[in-house]
């Protein structure tokens, strides 16, 4: 039986019938076919399918898509702003904090959020924002600094 | 002499089920709005159905075929179940709390330090904002972190059906990995802490299995009480991940209990913990660590109160 | 200082916009018209005849497309030994192999298929030590091995379960010991581990009307799977193309050789033209992909007593699990490594690839070499402790240099920065410090070879307005070879890279690469394309000579404008050049392919020499808690040849990441394997990768021995940055405790039993 759901996606109002058994992650990449957002282990370990939900990093592999009806989802594609990067996106770029590049959706959201509450972190604290995002290429070392810069840069 | 290691590591353990479903398989998905309403259907399906509180454990059984409900009843439409609330007597915890709102509360931060301590010790970010303190206690992982700091604190939990409702003491809620002594009709819906006493110090301290993020390997809570005379009155320990479920170190309570505090009681406590635990793997290092930890968990339990003078 | 407008620039990576903005497509991104889903049966068995397999249920059920097993792929694949079956035949090796595979409308309904197969199995005998494996007598996993095909420099031993066996010898070993003053025997092993690229393999094959097979895959070499296939199949190469998705998530050597594309063809040939896409769990990718060889070296070794290595014996066990899969040419490059980089005048290296009913051991990032240099480096430091010498002193004092012989013989080493990178480390710590309780330091380094000979093809477009595009087969993984190619063209035709685009590799329009592994994109690609751009440029320049009545050698191009050294005030632009020249419209093409061939090449591939080594030396710096048995490193400083870095910040990049990936087997990261040959471990919560809570402080250092033959002298990096690090870490542990763990992994159980055998509190 599918359920009528009513949420926000990157601001941009859905309404939408799903079936129950979707998870947040499928619901994103082929239904709404925004596939900024990865599966690296559909299991809640790698982080890589993270996006926001009110606000808040999840990991949209273990949530069902019918339990965000009234909720408001961010994915990697919404944190820009009128054609402009945010301050993270940039600084990843410049920093580089991206190699292959399937962490980097989900390390941004963390790392977002994490900016949104604590606009000047300490390394540490940007370490264990993204303790749940896993990345085998970068040793995690630029992706850090990146998230630091972008604080700076953001006026923290 | 050093053991002679081998390129690879043979175990005994029975051999896991080897498929992770893609897609969920089908089920019927509920979403009451008021807890009697819940209660009626969680009674009425009758071991058919599962609470659907953070998601986080039940949507990963279901797709490890652990767990193939009919029904599923999402909580989150009912109001007034993610409350923390502290009246100087007893702190409340909802059924819809989740482990980051619970270390990120000003009230628990200040009263309860241990409590967040433990919530902070549970996965990464993303599992403790969806994840709810009274859904990882059913879940009952053995290796679960706030079992230990919950019995420590002597935190007592309601459980509620539609035929009323009851309260256990946290210690009694676990009896094998995975199983508590919920029945099929029942829901948990609050957790209970009474404040401490006078001249009281907690501590929750956890080794991880190997990498800084990781499962606990070994998880210890601890309050003590200690009289003007510097007297523990009263100990109280949870010990996490040693056994089938997580327990409370009575032996080591008796032991501690009326002695004066002195250099050598915390690493004696230590030894005698570490008698009552039975870890099947890695028994011997979980062992090494309970005595360890103990000992540390006092310490610390002991600055607190100290600080506090 | 620079002169150059590309090389050596360390300029953002060209596909970082595309990534940050969740733009970049990967293999699970792509979906095509009447897509189906395919999921396969997997053998619950390690060992076991397969009797009977009834498909008739499964394809029976609604939605289901196609249904094929063994009988359907009478084929073996493999590119040094030809042992590898499609889908199980007769028998199933190993706990994860595919029997049996279903396409069906969704993954869902292919899931369902998939339970409704019934397998009868006749067990055998499960054998999961190798050494056990390697006895006479045991039984065979592979009756039928003498029949493979096989390279020519493959060696297996008839009715036994080695699958290749290798030998070098210089010197006499045996007189060397003779002479020596100490004689040190010492056994290490490491673990299985795994590459744990974040994006899971998948593919996506279609067949057309015409039988031709078109496949999208995530595997780092289209054309070398193009010819597996084609060898395998017994089909020709115009009938199989293998395109690359535009990004990879990362590789590290697990998405290479036959993997999900032997089940998604024979399902697409039955599926009526219909594309059959799979994509492997992550459990499917632990059981059901490729580990690292788990392996066990015994260095003997002969030292005089002012530290020289006099002569050195190594015996190295690799277990290449079910398949051989890349098994006897890891092992063939380890053992030509397995001494380490020193003078060495009396070496013998004896090496076995054996087979054993466990997962796929194949190309994993240093391709057997990390576990030699655990192995050598491990021993240095504990014959540098006998004999009290320092660590870094006995390292330079027997490391080799520009002109030297290879340990093994076969050739003079040029481009040699290894004390170079010993002598960065130690410089940038305070390496003779006095020593802190429970702290400790440690260094180890290493080399690595390359495959040689390979070949890298390119060709070089410049369109009529001036807009390069590079055709290179080379795979973008995340290493950052798009980048670094498009620096190099620009850099050799003069323009910026801006206007560089690099196409997506695809069998039919990108010509031929080896592979993308090896570390050998950099020099041999780099070169390619080097020599393809300047092939364009050499052609726009007769061109423009012409038009500016000049010689063409006295032309130059730089930022896009050509003009004569002699008169530099007039300038054309590439554009002007090629309108003028085709008025009605071309282009012009560059091309070059590139084959380098080591001196001391013995013929055919996998020859002994390597066109070029790459050196590393590692430090550590570990606090040790003694009743726990915890380390915690602190620090970590990693210096690495590079030849040239073509890009600095990908090369930091690569360095940094490297150590943190060595980081991961040295003390966190084992496959388990249980008794009846399973992995035990098939999640990350239960495989234990670094996270970002595990990182210590990390400096990494560029070190540049010009290689002649590399691109502005560059040779590569990629995989030489996990190397040193385990070693380095069981040295700085031994220097903070005096404990020495020679087993991987390291963990706090091992070191906290010996400090309370040693009697420590």
């Amino acid at each position: 039986m599918e359920h009528l759901i009513n949420l926000r996606i990157n601001g941009e109002p859905y309404e939408v019938r799903i079936k129950p058994n979707t998870t947040l992650v499928d619901f994103l990449r082929d239904k709404i076919g925004l596939t900024g957002t990865k599966k690296g282990c559909d299991t809640g370990q790698c982080g890589a399918c993270t996006v926001l939900l009110d606000g808040k990093p999840i990991n949209s592999c273990l949530v069902l898509a019918a339990d965000t009806n009234g909720k408001e989802i961010l994915t990697v594609e919404g944190l820009g702003r009128d054609g402009k990067l945010h301050p993270l996106q940039e600084t990843f770029m410049q920093e580089g904090a991206v190699q292959c590049g399937y962490c980097t959706s989900g390390m941004l959201l963390s790392a977002k959020a994490l900016l949104d509450e604590n606009p000047s972190p300490g390394e540490e604290e940007v370490k264990k924002a993204i303790a749940g995002n896993l990345c085998r290429c970068t040793g995690y070392v630029r992706i850090v600094k990146a998230v630091l810069v972008a604080a700076r840069k953001m006026g923290g | 002499m050093v053991r002679l290691g081998r390129s690879f590591t043979l175990r005994s353990l029975k051999s896991k089920e080897t498929k992770v479903l893609t897609k969920l398989r089908d089920f019927n998905y509920l979403e009451p709005s008021t807890l009697p309403e819940a209660l009626f259907l969680l009674h009425h399906y009758d071991g058919r159905a599962k609470i659907l509180a953070g998601g986080t454990d039940l949507v990963i059984q279901m797709k490890q075929k652990k767990l193939t409900p009919e029904y599923v009843i999402n909580l989150k439409k009912i109001s007034g179940l993610d409350y923390i609330e502290y009246n100087g007597q007893w702190l409340r915890i909802g059924p819809l709390v989740t482990h980051s709102m619970v270390a990120g509360s000003p009230v628990i931060q200040k009263n309860f330090p241990m409590l967040a301590d433990a919530c902070l010790a549970v996965g990464a970010p993303q599992t403790r904002n969806r994840g709810t303190l009274a859904g990882n206690l059913c879940n009952a992982s053995p290796s679960a972190d706030t079992p230990p700091a919950l019995i420590a604190l002597g935190a007592k939990l309601k459980m509620e059906s539609s035929e009323g409702e009851r309260v256990m003491n946290v210690e009694d809620f676990f009896s094998s990995p995975f199983a508590t002594a919920l029945k099929n009709s029942e829901m948990l819906t609050e957790i209970k802490i009474p404040s401490l006493p006078a001249r009281s110090g907690g501590a929750y301290l956890w080794v991880p299995k190997v990498t800084a993020v990781d499962e606990t390997l070994v998880g210890v809570g601890v309050l003590l009480t200690l009289n003007s005379d510097k007297r523990c009155t009263e100990a109280r320990i949870g010990l996490g991940s040693v056994g089938p479920a997580p327990i409370r170190a009575h032996k080591t309570e008796e032991f501690l209990k009326g002695k004066r505090i002195e250099p050598k009681l915390f690493a004696e406590a230590g030894e005698v913990s570490a008698s009552e635990v039975s870890p099947r793997s890695r028994g011997d290092y979980r062992r090494e660590m309970i005595k360890v930890f103990v000992r540390r968990a006092l310490d610390q339990a002991l600055g607190k109160i100290e600080e506090a003078i | 200082m620079s002169e150059y407008s590309a090389i050596g620039k360390a300029i953002p990576r060209i596909d970082a916009l595309e990534k940050i903005t969740g733009q970049a497509i990967y293999g699970d991104d792509l979906k095509f018209p009447n897509m189906l889903y395919a999921k396969a049966l997997r053998s619950e068995y390690a060992h076991a005849r397969i009797l009977n397999i009834n498909i008739e249920k499964a394809k029976k059920l609604s939605g289901v497309k196609a249904v094929v097993t063994g009988k359907d792929t009478p084929f073996l694949g493999g590119e040094a030994l030809m042992d590898y079956p499609f889908l199980a035949i007769d028998k199933v090796r190993y706990v994860g192999e595919a029997i049996a595979a279903v396409a069906a409308v969704d993954e869902e309904t292919a899931e369902e298929a998939i339970e409704l197969i019934e397998v009868e199995y006749d067990p055998l005998h499960v054998l999961l030590d190798p050494q056990k494996a390697m006895e006479l007598g045991a039984p065979l996993i592979h009756e039928k091995m003498h029949t493979y095909q096989r390279l020519a420099v493959i060696k297996p031993i008839e009715n036994t379960n080695i699958c290749h066996v290798l030998q070098f010898l210089k010197g006499d070993v045996n007189h060397g010991f003779d002479e020596s003053d100490f004689f040190f025997e010492d056994t290490f092993t490491t673990q299985m581990v795994q590459h744990g690229a974040i994006e899971p393999h998948m593919a996506i094959a279609q067949v057309d009307p015409s039988g031709k097979i078109t496949v999208w895959v995530t595997n780092d070499s289209p054309h070398r799977l193009r010819q597996d296939l084609s060898s395998s199949m017994g089909i020709p190469l115009k009938k199989l193309r293998v395109i690359s998705p535009p990004y990879v998530g990362g590789n590290f050597g697990g998405k290479g050789g036959l993997k999900v594309e032997t089940l998604c063809i024979p399902l697409a040939l039955k599926t009526d033209h219909k594309p059959v896409k799979m994509v492997l769990t992550r459990e499917e990718v632990f059981t059901s992909s490729l580990v690292r060889h788990p392996g066990i070296v015994t260095l003997r070794t002969g030292v005089k007593k002012d530290g020289r290595i006099w002569a050195r014996e190594a015996k190295v066990i690799y277990d290449t699990g079910a398949y051989a899969e890349k098994g006897p040419t890891v092992c063939h490059q380890a053992c030509v490594a397995a001494v380490g980089p020193y003078k060495i005048p009396n070496v013998k290296v004896d090496g076995y690839c054996v087979y054993t009913n466990k997962p796929i051991a194949g190309a994993y990032r240093g391709y057997g070499i990390p576990q030699v240099a655990w192995a050598h480096e491990s021993q240095m430091d504990i014959i540098a402790r006998q004999l009290g010498i320092d660590p870094v002193q006995i390292r330079l004092k027997n490391g080799v240099e520009e002109g030297d012989v290879s340990p093994t013989g076969q050739q003079k080493l040029n481009s040699v920065g290894l004390k170079e990178c010993i002598k960065k480390v130690a410089e940038s710590v305070d390496w003779s410090r006095p020593k802190e309780k429970y702290r400790g330091q440690g260094i180890a380094c290493a080399f690595k070879n390359t495959k040689t000979p390979s070949g890298s093809s390119a060709i070089v477009i410049v369109s009529q307005d001036g807009t390069v595009e590079v055709l290179a087969s080379t795979v973008e993984i995340g290493q950052g070879s798009k980048t670094i190619l498009a620096q190099m063209v620009a850099e050799e035709l003069g323009v910026p890279v801006e206007n560089i685009i690099m196409a997506i590799p695809d069998t039919d329009i990108t010509p031929f690469d080896a592979s993308t592994t090896s570390s050998r994109s950099t020099f041999h690609m780099g070169n390619a394309v080097k020599k393809a751009a300047k092939d364009a440029k050499d052609q726009i320049l007769v061109i423009a000579a012409d038009m500016l009545n000049a010689d063409s050698s006295d032309l130059m191009i730089e930022r896009g404008l050509i003009f004569s050294k002699k008169n530099p005030s007039k300038k054309l632009t590439i554009s002007q050049v090629i309108k003028n020249e085709y008025k009605a419209g071309l282009d012009i093409i560059g091309r070059n392919s590139f084959y380098p061939v080591a001196d001391g090449e013995t013929g055919g591939m996998w020859s002994a020499p390597s066109i070029f080594w790459m050196y590393g030396a590692h430090y550590a710096e570990v606090e040790v808690d003694i009743e726990t048995g915890r380390v915690k490193i602190l620090k970590v400083v990693g210096a690495h040849d590079v030849g040239k870095a073509i890009n600095p910040f990908t090369c930091l990049g690569q360095i940094e990441g490297g150590m943190v990936h060595g980081i991961g087997p040295a003390l966190f990261e084992e496959m388990i394997i249980g008794e009846r040959g399973q992995v035990e471990n098939t999640s990350f919560l239960d495989y234990k990768m670094p996270r970002s809570l595990d990182i210590p402080e990390i400096t990494s250092i560029i070190v540049e021995a010009h290689h002649r033959e590399g691109p502005w002298g560059a040779k590569g990096i990629g995989e030489m940055t996990v190397v040193p690090m385990a070693a380095a870490i069981a040295n700085a542990i031994d220097d903070a405790v005096g404990v020495r763990i020679k087993d991987l992994p390291i963990t706090p159980d091992k070191i906290l039993r010996v400090l309370k055998e040693k009697g420590n509190p």
